[in-house]
Formats: C-alpha cells, sequence, structure tokens
C-alpha cells in the first residue's frame, strides 16, 4: 500500500521541476546571457534585436556565398549557458526517477515483484476538496489502478527519452531552458489526467495538455509560414491546435455537466455505480459528448486538421505530445470511462468504433500521397488513434479496455521512435544543407549517412506495419481480430484494408528517406550517391542515437506483454495459442505485407522521379494523388466554411450591433440634439422676455387652480 | 368702511401697474421702478391681512407687518445692487436700454 499512496511523487515531481526551472534556473540562463550580450557594441546589439525580431540571417554557404534562410537557430546563444544546462539535467534526472518509481510501480502490481497486490478499485493518492456546494463536493482526487500505471510508464518513459534526446536536439535552438520548462510542464498535465479519479480532476489536466501543447507547438515564435511546402508557421499552428481541440471540448464539458447533473458526482467509481438509474438514451447521449472530447484531443475525423500542423513544434514535442502521450489521452479517457460506455446503449460503443475505423482509413489513404516527412507519420498517428478506438469500441466487457490500450501501449513506444528518428534525419539535414529541410523528395539514401537511425526507424516501420513477431503485430493483428470476432465486419475490413495501406506509406516513406533504387538489400539500404538533397549528412550525437535504440527495443519488446488485457480487466485474457492459431491473424499479416510488398516493388525498384512522372502522366492517378495530396481538401473546406460560415455570420451579428444597436442609442440623441437646436432660440438672454413667461405662466397657473376650485364645487 | 378687499384690490392694481412697468418698459431705470411697485403692492397686501386678522390677537399677530419691513430693507438693498449694475453697463455700453441687454442668450 505504501509503495502505491507515494506515487503522488511522480505526479507533483514534474510540476517542481518545471516550477525549478521556470523561477530558478531560467532566470539564471536569461542573466547570465545578457551580460554576454552587454560586451557587444550598440550597434552590434541593435541589428541582433533586428535579426531575432524576423529571424533571418545571413551566413555563408558551403560555396562562400551570402545565402539569406529562416532559420530556428538564434545567432545569439552559440554555446549553452549554465543555467540552461542545468534546467535540462534538472528536468532529465527528476523525469528519470519518476520512470524508475513508475516501472516499479508496474512491476510489482504486475506481480513480478511480490508482496504488492493492487488492492480492487485502486489506491488513492491524494485528495484535495476544493470546496462543497449543497450536497456536490468538488474534490480534487487522485488515485492509483492498474490502468493508470500502464499510462504512467508510457508517459514518464516517452517523457524521459524525449527530454534526453532534447539535449542534442535543441542544442543550439533559442530558449532552451524554456523548452524544459514547457516539457516538464506538459508531463506534469499528462500525468494530471492519468492519475485522476474524477472528471473535475481529468478536465483540468486535459486543458492543461492543451495549455503545454500550444505552448510547444508555438515554441519556434518568430519562425515564417512556408507557403510553397503547405506549412503553416508555429504560431498560427498552435492557435489552430488550441482552437480545433477546444471545440471538441465543448462537447466534452456538456456531457460532463449531463452527467453531473445526473448522479450527482465527478467520480469514475461512484459514476459506474449510479448511471445504472440515469435515463438509457441521455446517458448514451452523455457518452457520446464525452466521447467528442476524445475526437478533438485525439485528432479523429472532423477534428483532424489540427495534428499535421502541429507538427511546425520542435520534432521531440511531436514525438512526445503528438505521438505518444497527449492525442492518446482521448484514447485513456474512454479506457477511463469505460464502464459508463459499456452502461450506456450500445450506440456509444458503435459511434466510438465506426469514427475510429473511419479515421483510420482515411488518414491512411491520405498518408499514402505526403511529401513531408513529418506529415506523413502525423496522419499515420491520427491513424493508428483510429484503431485504439476501435479497439475500445469492439472490445465490450468481455475485454475491457485491454486491445485498446494495448495499442496505445505498444504505439506510444514505435511512433516515439518514429518521430525521434525523423528528428535526427531532420536534424543532420539541417547540418548538411543549412536549412530547415522536411520533403522526402530531398532526402534518399540516407542510410549509408546515418546507419543507427536507419535501422531503428526500419524496426519501427516493421512494427506499425504489422510485421510478425514485433511489437505492432500483437497489438494490431488481435485488434482486427476482435472487430472480426464481436461481428463488426465492415468495420474489419475497413481496418483489414487500413493494415494494408499503413504498411505501403510507412515502408514508402522509410524508402524515400532512406532507401532508393540501387541501394544494398534491394534498395532498403540506400547509398551516398541516392541522396537528393545537398550537403553531406551526418549521424545524430549519442545524446540522440541512444534513445533511438532504446526505443528500438522496446518497440518490439512492448509487444510481448501479453497479460496487459487481464492487468485491466480481470477475468480477461490475451490467448497466445489461439491468437497464433487464428486464420484472421494470418489474413491480416499477409494484407500488411502486400502493403509492404507493393510499396517495395514501387520505391525501392524504380526511381523517385519515374514514379513521379508517372502518375503525372495518367489522368485518373493524378487526379487521386492530387485529392489525397490536398487531403480530401478538408482543409480548404474548413477555410471555407468559417470564411463564409463564420466569417459570414459575424458580419450579419456586426450589421446588427451597427445599425439597429448602434441606430437605436444613435438616434435618441440625435433627436434630441434636433430639438435642442431648435428650442435653445427661446432663451433671448432678454430679462423682460423671461418675466413674460413667468408670470404668463403663474397667470395660466391661476386660471386653472380658479378653474379647478370652481369646478370641484 | 375700510374692509380686506380694499386692500387686496388696491394690492392687485398696484401690482398689475408694477408688472406692466416691468415688462414694456425699456429704460432700465424704469423698469426697476416697476419692481419697486410690485413690492410695495405685496407689502400693502401683507399689512392688510395682517391688519384684518381675527384668528389671534392683533397684538400678538405682527408677521404681516414685519414681512413688510423685511421687504422694505431688502427692497432697498436690490435698488443699490441693481442702479449700481445699470450704472456699470451705461459705462461699458453707452445704454440704459433693457432690449440691448441681451448678452447672456445662447
Amino acid at each position: 500500500m505504501a509503495l502505491y499512496s507515494y506515487s503522488w511523487l511522480i505526479l507533483f515531481s514534474p510540476l517542481f521541476s518545471f516550477v525549478v526551472i521556470v523561477f530558478g534556473t531560467r532566470m539564471w540562463d536569461l542573466l547570465s546571457r545578457k551580460s554576454v550580450e552587454a560586451t557587444a557594441t550598440h550597434e552590434e546589439k541593435e541589428e541582433a534585436e533586428e535579426e531575432s525580431d524576423i529571424h533571418e540571417m545571413k551566413v555563408q554557404g558551403p560555396k562562400g556565398e551570402d545565402q539569406t534562410f529562416l532559420d530556428i537557430e538564434d545567432p545569439k546563444v552559440p554555446r549553452l549557458t549554465p543555467g540552461a544546462r542545468i534546467s535540462a539535467y534538472l528536468g532529465i534526472v527528476i523525469m528519470a526517477l519518476a520512470c524508475i518509481y513508475s516501472w516499479i510501480l508496474l512491476l510489482a502490481s504486475t506481480g513480478v515483484i511480490p508482496g504488492f497486490p493492487m488492492p480492487a478499485g485502486g489506491v488513492p493518492v491524494f485528495s484535495y476538496n476544493w470546496f462543497t456546494q449543497a450536497t456536490a463536493s468538488y474534490t480534487l482526487a487522485f488515485r492509483v489502478d492498474n490502468l493508470a500505471i500502464s499510462m504512467m510508464v508510457v508517459v514518464t518513459t516517452v517523457s524521459l527519452l524525449v527530454q534526453f534526446y532534447s539535449q542534442g536536439y535543441m542544442e543550439r535552438s533559442s530558449g532552451y531552458a524554456r523548452f524544459y520548462a514547457y516539457l516538464s510542464l506538459f508531463t506534469f498535465s499528462m500525468l494530471d489526467i492519468t492519475f485522476a479519479q474524477n472528471f473535475l480532476v481529468i478536465f483540468i489536466g486535459w486543458e492543461l495538455v492543451g495549455l503545454s501543447s500550444y505552448l510547444l507547438i508555438g515554441f519556434w515564435i518568430n519562425k515564417r509560414a512556408k507557403p510553397d511546402e503547405d506549412r503553416l508557421s508555429p504560431a498560427s499552428a498552435s492557435i489552430e491546435a488550441f482552437i480545433t481541440t477546444r471545440i471538441g471540448d465543448v462537447g466534452f464539458i456538456i456531457g460532463i455537466m449531463i452527467l453531473f447533473t445526473s448522479t450527482g458526482t465527478f467520480d469514475f467509481a461512484q459514476l459506474a455505480t449510479r448511471v445504472g438509474t440515469m435515463d438509457k438514451a441521455l446517458l448514451t447521449t452523455a457518452m457520446i459528448l464525452v466521447f467528442c472530447g476524445a475526437i478533438g484531443k485525439s485528432a479523429q475525423f472532423p477534428l483532424h486538421v489540427w495534428l499535421p500542423p502541429a507538427m511546425e513544434g520542435p520534432t521531440p514535442v511531436s514525438a512526445l505530445i503528438h505521438a505518444a502521450t497527449m492525442v492518446a489521452a482521448g484514447v485513456y479517457m474512454v479506457a477511463r470511462t469505460f464502464p459508463l460506455f459499456a452502461a450506456a446503449g450500445p450506440q456509444a460503443f458503435e459511434v466510438v468504433a465506426w469514427v475510429g475505423a473511419f479515421t483510420a482509413l482515411f488518414a491512411a489513404s491520405i498518408a499514402m500521397c505526403q511529401r513531408d516527412f513529418k506529415r506523413v507519420l502525423a496522419f499515420s498517428t491520427i491513424s493508428q488513434l483510429g484503431y485504439m478506438f476501435v479497439g475500445l469500441g469492439v472490445a465490450g466487457s468481455a475485454y475491457g479496455p485491454g486491445p485498446g490500450m494495448f495499442h496505445l501501449f505498444t504505439h506510444a513506444f514505435f511512433k516515439a521512435l518514429l518521430f525521434l528518428g525523423a528528428g535526427s534525419v531532420l536534424h543532420a539535414l539541417h547540418h548538411a544543407t543549412h536549412h530547415e529541410e522536411q520533403r522526402m523528395d530531398k532526402m534518399g539514401g540516407l542510410a549509408a549517412f546515418m546507419p543507427i537511425t536507419a535501422i531503428t526507424w526500419l524496426v519501427a516501420t516493421l512494427s506499425i506495419a504489422g510485421f510478425p513477431f514485433f511489437a505492432g503485430f500483437y497489438s494490431k493483428e488481435s485488434l482486427i481480430g476482435l472487430a472480426f470476432d464481436s461481428g463488426h465486419y465492415a468495420i474489419w475490413a475497413v481496418t483489414l484494408f487500413t493494415a494494408g495501406l499503413t504498411g505501403f506509406y510507412m515502408l514508402r516513406a522509410y524508402i524515400l528517406a532512406f532507401g532508393g533504387k540501387g541501394g544494398a538489400w534491394g534498395g532498403l539500404w540506400g547509398k551516398a550517391e541516392l541522396y537528393r538533397g545537398e550537403g553531406h549528412p551526418h549521424e545524430s550525437p549519442l545524446t540522440m542515437t541512444i534513445p533511438l535504440v532504446l526505443l528500438a527495443i522496446a518497440s518490439v519488446a512492448a509487444g510481448y506483454w501479453f497479460g496487459i488485457y487481464g492487468y485491466l480487466q480481470p477475468g480477461a485474457s490475451f490467448d497466445v495459442g489461439r491468437f497464433f492459431a487464428d486464420y484472421k491473424t494470418w489474413v491480416g499479416v499477409v494484407v500488411s505485407i502486400a502493403g509492404l510488398g507493393v510499396a517495395y516493388a514501387i520505391y525501392a525498384r524504380i526511381e523517385y522521379a519515374r514514379i513521379h512522372e508517372y502518375v503525372e502522366s495518367h489522368a485518373v492517378l493524378r487526379t487521386l494523388h492530387r485529392i489525397l495530396l490536398n487531403k480530401y481538401y478538408m482543409d480548404t473546406l474548413y477555410n471555407l466554411l468559417i470564411k463564409y460560415g463564420v466569417l459570414g455570420l459575424s458580419h450579419v451579428e456586426q450589421a446588427f450591433d451597427m445599425y439597429i444597436v448602434d441606430g437605436l442609442v444613435n438616434g435618441v440623441a440625435q433627436v434630441i440634439t434636433l430639438f435642442g437646436r431648435d428650442l435653445r432660440h427661446t432663451e433671448t438672454g432678454r430679462v423682460q422676455a423671461y418675466m413674460i413667461g413667468f408670470f404668463g405662466g403663474v397667470a395660466v397657473l391661476a386660471i386653472v387652480v380658479i378653474a379647478l376650485v370652481a369646478y370641484v364645487k | 368702511m375700510l374692509t380686506l378687499n380694499h386692500f387686496l384690490v388696491l394690492g392687485a392694481v398696484l401690482f398689475c401697474i408694477g408688472l406692466y412697468g416691468a415688462i414694456v418698459k425699456r429704460n432700465a431705470i424704469a423698469v426697476l421702478m416697476g419692481i419697486e411697485i410690485m413690492l410695495n403692492a405685496v407689502n400693502i397686501t401683507l399689512v392688510g391681512f395682517s391688519l384684518f386678522n381675527t384668528a389671534k390677537p392683533y397684538s400678538t399677530y405682527l408677521t404681516g407687518q414685519i414681512f413688510a419691513i423685511f421687504i422694505i430693507t431688502v427692497a432697498a438693498a436690490e435698488a443699490a445692487v441693481a442702479l449700481a449694475m445699470v450704472i456699470s453697463i451705461y459705462r461699458k455700453r453707452s445704454t440704459v436700454d433693457v432690449t440691448d441687454f441681451d448678452m447672456m442668450k445662447w
């Protein structure tokens, strides 16, 4: 018990490092930087400030010519100050301790470390009564149970590796200490969701991750948009992410309010017992509304549009927030409220499963044609999150949240690996070409330059594609099979087809970046001549490759935790023997390998330029390619919708305000002005005129009084 | 026999004469004279009411007469101030015609 009840240390340790960095070491960093700046002459200083405003620098290109480009690097920070370094070390050490503690909790609760059985219903770790009003109490309560531990392990591990990795990736970036502060804030917010015992706490964490995501996407605040590559500026991307998720949150908060008004509690355990008496249709509505929050946060159709632009943030952020943890918060929240969904009508789970299945297919098809390296991964994330929702939607109470959470668990590792590997590539290209390059047509053959990144990326590719004996194989194929077993044949067909697409787009991205026609292993392992960009890339430093290797191991090993079904739902179990004997598993494998094979046959055997030519010369293929490249014109549609719908409505409202509301007020004032303008002529300034008026008035009053007296008599 | 009505009628007639003078005369001095006549009309009315008061003994009910004395005092002060003003305006504008005194209009 004591082992579990001290886990509030895990929860609050990132908050501690956030506070220390923001108010302590970051201040130190800023102050010590100022003293460096002060040595520069006045003119130089002004110049530097101008530069930092627009973040444009001139440097000598490799051939000696002047190159002007936008850069994410801060010219004023050639070396990191001790304050910045200590900020990073503090964040990493604290996160390492939290990570170790959460792994100990995992081992203890699974029984590997004997003697610490997890009590049914979890262990409350921290509780604070915010306020009580009438019979309703608003309590900030945190609890640790098996579901929380499985998520906590993911969050702390990926967060630790990402913070370690960022030492290399963010080395030359401005605001190094600030970056670590934000990462710590994010981890705290995510753990807040993980430990939440009631909807109040989960909603607070929900908004906090939204905030930290906003801060981190817009981290390079001075970077400009790149319209020719269809890329937004980080500042606009962060606003888009914040607002789009907020749309889902409207549904979320309405759902919570329905549940609260019907049952009078926020607490998950109490809700699970009380919703039995609720009106079934109302409960179903409430749960679908709660799921809207998950749609926003987990970037499901139709609110998926924020995730691809969110890739404008630093790549470690994409790995941590927009792949492994925050976007999985929606999945975790549905898993957490699983008993409530189960108590609602079957429509609730149907909606979850269908939104997931449709999104999986939708995003996977878009990912097939994207040219931007990180954008492929972004759509792949959306697609895999769809799988998780399918897993939750079709599982039913026999399996519980196990299948969905299993895929979340494995996906967190291999998707973090994919992103960190992509970051490693971008970092290397940045050093080679001296500008930011994310287009895959400027890559190719990188395996020759950066073998560790390439091999770990290949592991992750195979894992996500569901290649046998990698982690994704177990979590994804079991999930697809489950859709069939539960009678959702249409969903099974969709997810199966998507599995093929997944194999295709992942291997395509791998070969476009790392391989190419004429490389070793039949084109999978590139040669230096295949590189289509400029300069000479190098393998990234050890701070970046160590997390890659560790995650590559996890990308295989995470799939062998078969006990997760029973761990999350007593009684449920993952039957390994049946899984291997089931023909559907192998159908899934065949489809995935077919996808991989098609990608291999096209991209490893034919030169990239020729594929492009072929697609462009074919009317049908060209149209299809254009539709997919433009993401089914969803962004365009939303832009039009906002331009004509929202802005049109605002124009109408503005007109109402201007002509009706203002017109009323100004009209009254105008009438009074007109009256006044004419009436002032009675003010002649002659005393005798006033006297006539005064005595005339008295005379009239006298006559009235006399008449009244006479009449009353 | 002298009755209250004699007093009241005299007061009313004097008041109307004064009011007429104050309104139609263009000379400022004449207007002031009209105002004096109106004040005296009021005095006559007050004294009349005081004299024919039967509710209380004559010796204990002098309010009307005391009022009249007050009005005479105030009228003297007012006449002094008003004449000073007239002289002042005359020095500035070389006229005592009240129709020209319209500086205080809009």
